[in-house]
């Protein structure tokens, strides 16, 4: 008889915790509202056309080795942009060079400094550019999801200007170019380093 | 009237002198220490450590260790955080569970007993020393830390989860008010229950205990499982209080539970402590910290400080026992 109060009471308290724990929602009507609360297309252009394009922060592919060869640690910090930890950061670059191939949507680049280097003109995925660029914080949104669309935004924007940027490129012609890298402390070679690019121009 | 060294009522109360007289010490030196508003923050520092050590004392009444403590803080507290912040979705269903503070808590209390659980399942089950399983647990646990956070710190989780870490009920932070509740709870156990008294045998004499008719195996799940809410309670008290759950939250933590536990007396080889004396050698670990902040004392002198104070507890340990 107590072992019987005893299971009404626990099935009470797991109930009552329960029902103060979680809530349930349709997933479409918080996708609705976070639509409808923030304009994701606009925030991306804004930062795309007033952010990346007129960044005064892109540094020179070449400056940017010097500088770690130099001092690592410094150059992470002040050229670098990353979110977490670990020793990888994301750098917003630019150089020039020759267009030496192209395939699959992939540029290989003489790069006139740094050797060969590759652009990826198809396949423009992740957070490289939003993470390189330093210009999105994390805490300024609610929730991650939130937070990678900014990615998926800025990413469609790139997909959409770089092929009218190099509609009359062809294999032999010289570029100058801009975009995200990724960069690993432990990396002590800078060759065929794979650029997400932010803006290609014909020279 | 002299009293000697030796007199049980000093020789029981080492670690309380040991305190004062670092409270003393580092007084006199810094103005700044003896402000009831560093002592506030001490207390609320510790306060993490407190809970974390009062689970790793009944581990070590025991006769074990638990060095996946840290990690399991640090995968507890990104799943708080996780669920808090973004909670599930079910694409298919076209679902969405959103978690309440309480919820998300206890979802995390959870985990860290179903870890710790595993920590003495494993250890019970295969015959596997305790520092071998909850070191491939502290390995695990953090992996799968990052692999759900990304390596990225999950931010803003709301003012009422801030309060928890950063608040303050009747002029005492709240997370000292948690941390109390925790040892009392602890206390209970090992003073009132027979749960509690298993354990300091066990701890004892393992073979004793289990010809005796103790299930050794169950206790020590239970012990296990404990320890590893206790380190998801200090999971939630550091995410609340930065507001954020960091990827590398707890690393070293269990280092620092398990100098609480030794300075406070309990011994290595189980069967003798108490959760009160972990709690001193806990403020002892927070007061130490402080001090040595306040002093200007560089980060890696501390970490050598640190060390030989513990090595000091064990050796005094030892001394005691074989005086015994």
């Amino acid at each position: 008889m107590k072992k019987k109060y005893i299971y009404i009471l626990a099935f009470l308290i797991i109930a009552i915790l329960g029902y103060n724990s979680v809530y349930f929602k349709k997933l479409s009507d918080i996708k609705k509202t976070q639509k409808e609360s923030f304009d994701f297309k606009a925030f991306a252009d804004s930062i795309y056309y007033k952010g990346i394009l007129k960044s005064k922060k892109t540094i020179a592919l070449t400056d940017l080795i010097t500088s770690i060869k130099t001092n690592q640690e410094a150059a992470f910090t002040k050229h670098g942009n990353r979110l977490g930890i670990g020793n990888s950061a994301y750098f917003m670059i630019k150089s020039t060079g020759k267009i030496i191939d192209i395939k699959d949507g992939i540029y290989t680049i003489a790069d006139e400094k740094n050797g060969v280097v590759f652009i990826d003109t198809k396949y423009i995925f992740g957070n490289d550019l939003r993470d390189a660029s330093g210009l999105v914080k994390l805490t300024d949104f609610k929730t991650n999801a939130q937070f990678n669309k900014v990615s998926e935004s800025l990413n469609e924007i790139v997909r959409n200007e770089i092929p009218k940027q190099t509609k009359n490129v062809k294999i032999g012609d010289s570029i100058s170019f801009s975009g995200a890298i990724k960069l690993n402390k432990k990396q002590t070679l800078f060759t065929d380093l794979l650029i997400i690019p932010s803006q290609i121009k014909l020279q | 009237m002299t009293i000697s060294l030796n007199h049980p009522l000093i020789k029981k109360s080492q670690s309380l002198i040991a305190l004062f007289l670092l409270c003393l010490f580092i007084s006199l030196l810094s103005d700044k220490f003896m402000t009831s508003a560093n002592l506030w923050n001490v207390l609320r520092q510790i306060s993490v450590n407190v809970c974390i050590s009062v689970g790793m004392t009944l581990v070590v009444l025991m006769a074990g260790i638990d060095l996946s403590v840290g990690s399991v803080l640090g995968f507890t507290a990104a799943v708080c955080a996780g669920l808090l912040k973004n909670g599930l979705a079910f694409e298919s269903m076209d679902l969405f569970v959103g978690f309440t503070v309480l919820g998300a808590i206890l979802v995390s209390v959870l985990i860290g007993l179903v870890l710790g659980l595993f920590n003495g399942w494993v250890i019970t089950k295969f015959s596997i020393p305790p520092f071998v399983a909850t070191l491939a647990m502290l390995t695990i646990a953090r992996g799968l830390t990052m692999l759900y956070t990304e390596g990225i710190p999950i931010s803003n989780l709301g003012t009422a989860f801030e309060f928890i870490g950063s608040g303050w009920m009747l002029g005492i932070p709240v997370p000292v008010w948690i941390s109390i509740f925790m040892v009392l709870i602890v206390v209970f156990l090992t003073k009132k229950t027979t749960f509690g008294r298993y354990i300091y045998a066990i701890g004892g004499n393992e073979k004793a205990a289990f010809l005796s008719g103790i299930n050794i195996n169950k206790i020590k799940l239970a012990v296990y499982g404990i320890a590893g809410m206790m380190a998801a309670v200090g999971g939630v008290l550091v995410t609340s209080r930065l507001n954020s759950a960091q990827p590398n939250a707890g690393t070293s933590y269990e280092l620092d539970s398990i100098a609480a536990v030794v300075i406070g007396g309990t011994s290595l080889s189980g069967g003798i402590g108490t959760v009160t004396g972990t709690v001193i050698g806990a403020v002892i670990i927070g007061v130490l910290n402080n001090g040595l902040v306040l002093l200007d004392v560089s980060p890696f002198w501390q970490q050598v400080v640190k060390g030989f104070v513990i090595l000091l507890a064990v050796i005094i340990d030892k001394m005691n026992q074989k005086n015994k």
